[in-house]
């Protein structure tokens, strides 16, 4: 044990036998980080801010407009309605996720004939790619003769306008959302159910607390960290959605399935206003930065009562 | 309790198994295999996964046309062409070609030639970068005919013009002007000589001839409609026969099919269907090149009456097609029609070709003509209505007319024409136009029958047509491109952007999001906020240099 101490000790000594400046030594091994941090985060993000700021021609920067693009912001209707979409795509979504991923934890989380097989196929659905399945959507909500429409003609409903109808689009993709992303909710909510402390519930059922009582006084607090970190993360992720739209509806139709990000990638990758949509982005920023400040908060409150 | 749990439980897994088992089913379009894009975002396009599905493609294979080079002759050795163009494969739209030419082109030159397929979303955006940064990456694009206002405009391309004169024998000959004078305008830009020829596209009226021959229906549809049933000339007669044959089973499998079938998906091409059909509504023998913008202030002139007269009629027309095409791209809706399942639609030549093809339900009986006209024009210049002699048709050009042009940073652009132009040889157009999968469809002189072309019928009925089809086709197409009055093509910078704004306002409509009024206001709203971005001075002179009103 000495001698190791005493190799370390050297170790740390420079050739001047004075032992390297702390400060120096930390900045050494931050580095890296900092170094990733600036090429591949604050430079995109200030090139973006400095982006926004000029109108394109042809693909190239144009000339400096100022605010002009943070103008277009506040008056564009298309913009607006791309936003409401996305808000409304966001709050059902990340509901129904919510309860049904959590609800499917708590099942799963007790003692039952096929637990594990249950529990491996339900999170089948994380491993898809968003784009792949959004392509395969077209077949499976095909009106005329898909599989989703020809289960429903077999149990006696009429065909469902799933891709020709706007309301019906935004419903289809906010089911192939939800059916992709509530494996996510239920592996996190069951890890965090499997880690809360047994005695506790064992002191309850002594107790005689019922079922209903042991959920919404212990297993609800107790979860409650989890359940908003697993909520900021899928409104993030919810926020920049786009693939499933972008391969099934394409927006459409009219607008009724635009939502936020196909708009700011159709704004610079296909009518190449890389200024406005550089301006987008910053908003989408600050809208989930907001998201992420509340939810942060509300998470260290949970902490600090606990403490 | 436990039991809707079971039950809750049973199915999610049902639902992960069945998008992960799922085959398509008969009728429902097959999903591309390699992921690439189904649906598009403006041009006649076909890709992977958005083809028809129901035909295959033939063997027929184009004349060897160049002779092997040695030597000194061989004056692209140890260079590269690459061609960048639609994803679609060796035996795709557009892009099947490539494969098929590239060992006689590699023989004749000494060349390589590398074809660099990306999804159709992909292709406009990739060619931009690689010009705006000057990378020289691609040589040439098989690009869309609007897509010259953004890359003339920009200086990306260089013409041909110098090539094309040669007379050295260096390069394989084609002739311009055994291109139709409708698609040959498109060829060059501002007296310039920019693509060189391949495809040709427009759109003209596809009917099934069989129904329309039919005895007990022509009875009954003079009986109803108090005129004789024929191939519409007008779009109320169109309107007509779509209503008389909507509901009834056209092909034979005792379910009752549609009037008529069109692709209304945003992103799905459908903003064509409305420029062919809007035509005769507001171009007319006093306003032959006003239809997009006024030229002197550069307003859009969308929300004419004229335009929407176009508009009320075509949202009209919808209720006699199935209401899933508001979510069809070109594949689903050639598909309706090649199933036997649609009396009527108007698109391009691709489906008069796929409809030979082994799988197709109406081989023999489809009918082709030029497009329907109207009976009075909405004047834009003279602000009123005016009524004509006969019929008011308008011939177009709508749709990509996919050709190649030669990239400014290429270091090789005599390789490069030379590829072009062994493509554009009459040898190979005609095969090229013979066939459907390779999506090149007919507009010369070539390719049409006599007395308007130099092809024969032996030709066509060579290659797996049915002569009656096939005659009906290539006069239709002569009449279109032939036409004297054509739909002016829109060429100016960020035409794609001003189409798209198009072609989602029109799935307003088509949904009922809006009314028509309301749709092309939003559209005239878009336009003027487009064009006051991009410069409205500079577009206006862009405008008028691309409609030749200078």
């Amino acid at each position: 044990m000495a001698q190791t101490a005493s190799t370390a000790n050297q170790t740390a000594t420079n050739p001047t036998g004075r032992p390297p400046s702390k400060s120096r030594a930390k900045y050494f091994f931050l580095s890296p980080a900092i170094f990733w941090i600036l090429i591949f985060t604050i430079f995109p993000l200030l090139y973006a801010v400095y982006t926004s700021f000029f109108s394109f021609r042809f693909g190239r920067f144009n000339q400096f407009v100022g605010l002009e693009n943070y103008r277009r912001l506040f008056t564009d209707p298309n913009l607006h309605s791309a936003l409401r979409v996305t808000i409304i795509f966001v709050v059902v979504t990340v509901t129904v996720q919510m309860v049904l991923g959590f609800g499917l934890a708590l099942l799963l989380n007790r003692e039952m004939r096929g637990r594990s097989v249950l529990r491996a196929i339900m999170i089948l659905p994380l491993f898809a790619t968003p784009v792949a399945i959004g392509y395969l959507s077209i077949t499976l909500f095909y009106e005329a003769n898909g599989p989703i429409n020809s289960v429903l003609r077999v149990f006696g409903y009429g065909d469902v306008p799933w891709l020709s109808n706007p309301f019906w689009a935004l419903v289809a993709i906010m089911i192939i959302d939800i059916w992709q992303w509530t494996p996510f909710v239920f592996l996190v909510s069951l890890a965090g159910l499997q880690g809360l402390p047994i005695d506790l519930f064992e002191a309850a059922d002594v107790d005689g607390a019922t079922g209903w009582q042991k959920f919404w006084s212990m297993t609800l607090p107790l979860m409650a960290p989890t359940l908003w970190l697993i909520l900021m993360l899928r409104l993030i992720e919810a926020f920049k959605v786009f693939d499933i739209p972008a391969s099934l509806t394409l927006g459409g139709p009219g607008r009724a399935t635009e939502v936020y990000s196909l708009f700011t990638y159709r704004t610079a990758l296909r009518f190449f206003d890389h200024g406005y949509a550089s301006a987008q982005g910053l908003l989408l920023l600050v809208i989930v930065s907001i998201i992420i400040a509340v939810l942060y908060g509300r998470i260290r409150g949970i902490y600090e009562v606990e403490r | 309790m436990r039991r809707p749990m079971y039950l809750l439980l049973s199915v999610l897994v049902l639902a992960s198994l069945i998008l992960s088992a799922c085959a398509p089913s008969t009728g429902a379009p097959a999903a591309p295999a390699d992921g690439g894009a189904t649906t598009t975002e403006g041009g006649p396009v076909v890709e992977e996964g958005q083809a028809a599905t129901v035909v295959t493609a033939g063997e027929l294979l184009p004349p060897i046309v160049a002779q092997p080079c040695e030597g000194e002759a061989c004056f692209c050795k140890d260079k590269t062409v690459s061609v960048i163009v639609n994803t679609a494969g060796e035996k795709g739209p557009i892009s099947g070609p490539f494969y098929e030419v590239r060992d006689e082109f590699e023989a004749a030159t000494g060349a390589k030639l590398e074809v660099v397929e990306v999804p159709f979303a992909e292709h406009f955006p990739k060619l931009m970068t690689d010009m705006t940064t000057g990378t020289g990456q691609d040589d040439t694009s098989i690009a869309g005919a609007w897509w010259l206002g953004d890359l003339v405009g920009g200086d990306y391309i260089i013409p041909y013009d110098e090539y094309y004169n040669d007379t050295t024998g260096k390069y394989p000959k084609w002739e311009i002007e055994d291109v139709q004078s409708g698609p040959q305008d498109l060829l060059s830009y501002d007296g310039k000589k920019y693509m060189v020829a391949n495809d040709h596209d427009g759109q003209v009226m596809y009917y099934r001839r069989d129904l329309l021959e039919d005895p007990a229906h022509q009875a009954a549809f003079k009986e109803k409609y108090g005129y004789d049933l024929k191939v519409p000339d007008t779009w109320q007669e169109f309107r007509d026969v779509a209503e008389y044959f909507d509901g009834k089973d056209l092909n034979g499998d005792g379910t009752p099919d549609d009037g008529l079938t069109m692709h209304l998906k945003v992103g799905g091409q459908g903003m064509f269907h409305f420029m062919s059909f809007a035509a005769p509504f507001v171009i007319g023998p006093d306003n032959p090149k006003l239809f997009w913008f006024d030229p002197e202030t550069m307003a859009p002139l969308m929300d004419s009456p004229g335009h929407q007269k176009a508009m009320e009629t075509l949202v009209d027309l919808i209720q006699f097609g199935p209401e899933a095409m508001m979510g069809w791209s070109l594949g689903e809706a050639w598909d309706h029609f090649l199933r036997g399942e649609a009396a009527l639609t108007f698109t391009w030549g691709d489906l008069g070709a796929l409809a030979q093809q082994e799988g197709s339900a109406v081989r023999g009986k489809t009918g082709s003509a030029p497009m329907p006209g109207t009976t009075e024009y909405y004047d834009v210049t003279a602000g009123e209505w005016k009524t004509v002699d006969g019929v008011n048709k308008v011939g177009n050009t709508t749709g990509g007319s996919w050709s190649g042009v030669i990239s400014k940073f290429s270091d090789a652009p005599e390789c490069t024409y030379y590829l072009l132009a062994l493509m554009a040889t009459k040898e190979k157009s005609i095969v090229y136009a013979y066939r459907g999968w390779d999506g090149v469809d007919p507009g010369r002189i070539s390719h049409y029958l006599p007395p308007n072309g130099t092809n024969s019928i032996d030709g066509y009925v060579a290659a797996g047509w049915d002569a009656k089809d096939a005659e009906e086709y290539t006069n239709a197409y002569f009449g279109n491109f032939g036409a004297e009055q054509q739909f002016p093509y829109l060429r100016i910078p960020g035409t794609f952007e001003y189409w798209t704004a198009l072609d989602i306002h029109l799935s307003e409509a088509a949904t009922g999001q809006k009314t028509p009024e309301e749709a092309l206001k939003a559209t005239v709203d878009d336009f003027n906020q487009i064009t006051d971005r991009l410069g409205r001075d500079l577009q206006d002179e862009i405008y008028k240099k691309s409609l030749d009103l200078q």
